[in-house]
């Protein structure tokens, strides 16, 4: 017999948007149900677990030691023939989450807010009634269940099935993912108070290698290549850790999946359905890195949300749209506009960028303020010299 | 006139990521949290699915006729 339920909100996908919104709107009283595929919430991770530390506080996330693996202090970036640019603060900028325990307590605080969660919730597709969407149709560990809910919210990854279902289009082409490819593994020789990423053509075509450290001989070692690649991920990685002479026979975990990095949702919300994180493409195109953009999404979806609940008005849930593009969509676009202009340089670009960029000009890319630097490399000498590089730099003015 | 393929899935490589569903542009994959499915009727023939996965575990058979 199929189980009925019925919530104001029902949020498709426990990754991070989704806990964001459901412990957002719960707290201001509001029914909600968070289900995941899932049996454990946060596991598998399809993620290199770092994130800036300025999160726990702009989202009010708690700063607690049960899911920071280890506090770092800057970044080392390595050009393909091996010169270094390093950025180091004197405080902690960011930390390496343990993803497993991170998302789970995400959606512990949603659930202690009051909303409903469910894993092993597996949802095939919506109930439509005279055309409009007044649910979904899930399976609760093998069990059918049908949700009905005012408002349905996709957070449910790369696959986006909900917002698809919902006549959303999430299209984009191939060559807007990476494809990504990561060990957790036992590695010597890196500074563990730094990430380290390596760039180059043959290193990472598009997308680059990183360290990300865990313990002092543990880290999270992968790669991001552009999706349409001939070769794989897996292959490229492999390559690189044969070639760096470090040893991969101490494998505690190999993690993976595809990245959207650009052509992001126009329209990210329909009727009843609001789309977020990396369903919605809401990831940042020059690093692949989603968790913050999927908590700023989640964060101006729960408001409009929870204003469309207050006033018995769906037509406000357009405003999400409205205000994400205006808050980060422009943002997001200037830095997919970089990233596609990164892509067109040679390995001798990227050396002399990074050999002529100082620390203090990495901490203005890290802060994406890529204007100031450009500036900067179109007064050196070594770029003067490129008619090339010139022209691609002034591009991006 | 395009390739009618199928795309078959090497079940030992696969993890279940779902990058193969997401980047599909007709909906003919369909990853769970404990199987890989196919739908012939959906596939357009395009093998982004097939580039896309980060541990190639995907392939296609020529369809006849």
């Amino acid at each position: 017999m199929t189980e009925i339920m019925k919530y104001d909100v029902v949020v498709v996908g426990a990754g991070i948007a989704g806990p964001i919104v459901a412990r957002n709107v719960a707290r201001e009283g509001y029914s909600v149900l968070l289900v995941d595929k899932k049996p454990a919430i946060g596991a598998p991770k399809q993620c290199a677990e770092g994130i800036n530390i300025s999160i726990f506080e702009r989202y009010g996330i708690p700063y607690d030691k049960r899911f920071i693996n280890r506090e770092i202090y800057g970044a080392r970036i390595y050009s393909p023939s091996g010169y270094e640019l390093e950025i180091r603060y004197k405080k902690v900028s960011g930390v390496i989450l343990e993803r497993k325990v991170f998302d789970k307590m995400l959606a512990f605080y949603a659930a202690r807010s009051g909303a409903d969660v469910l894993s092993r919730t597996e949802v095939e597709d919506v109930i439509r009634e005279n055309g409009k969407i007044i649910g979904v149709k899930a399976k609760h560990e093998g069990e059918p269940v049908e949700i009905y809910g005012d408002i349905i919210v996709a957070a449910d990854g790369v696959e986006s099935t909900i917002a698809r279902k919902a006549g959303i289009n999430t299209y984009a082409p191939p060559h807007e993912f990476d494809s990504a490819y990561e060990y957790e593994m036992l590695i010597d020789g890196f500074d563990p108070e730094l990430i380290h990423l390596w760039f180059g053509n043959d290193v990472a075509p598009r997308g680059y290698v990183w360290v990300f450290p865990k313990d002092e001989d543990r880290a999270n070692v992968g790669i991001g290549i552009n999706s349409d690649n001939p070769k794989t991920a897996k292959y490229y990685l492999d390559k690189w850790l044969k070639e760096n002479n470090i040893p991969s026979k101490k494998l505690l975990e190999i993690n993976v999946g595809v990245v959207p990095v650009g052509g992001f949702l126009k329209e990210l919300a329909k009727e009843n359905v609001v789309v977020v994180g990396d369903a919605a493409r809401q990831v940042n195109p020059m690093h692949g890195g989603g968790m913050a953009e999927a908590m700023k999404a989640g964060t101006i979806a729960s408001k409009w949300i929870v204003k469309a609940l207050e006033e018995e008005n769906l037509e406000l849930l357009k405003n999400y749209t409205t205000e994400w593009w205006e808050k980060d969509g422009k943002r997001l676009e200037r830095v997919l506009k970089i990233r596609k202009a990164v892509e067109r340089l040679t390995d001798e670009d990227l050396d002399v960028f990074i050999e002529v960029l100082s620390g203090t000009d990495a901490e203005k890319i890290a802060e994406g303020n890529y204007t100031e630097v450009i500036k900067v490399l179109l007064k050196h000498p070594k770029v003067l010299m490129s008619a090339r590089r010139i022209s691609l730099l002034k591009e991006l003015l | 006139m395009v390739e009618k393929i199928k795309i078959i899935v090497n079940e030992d490589k696969c993890y279940l990521c779902g990058g193969c569903a997401g980047v599909c542009p007709s909906l003919a994959i369909k990853v769970s949290s404990s199987k890989w499915e196919f739908f012939q009727d959906k596939c357009i023939s395009c093998k982004i699915c097939i580039n896309a996965c980060p541990v190639g575990a995907l392939d296609f058979e020529p369809l006849e006729g």
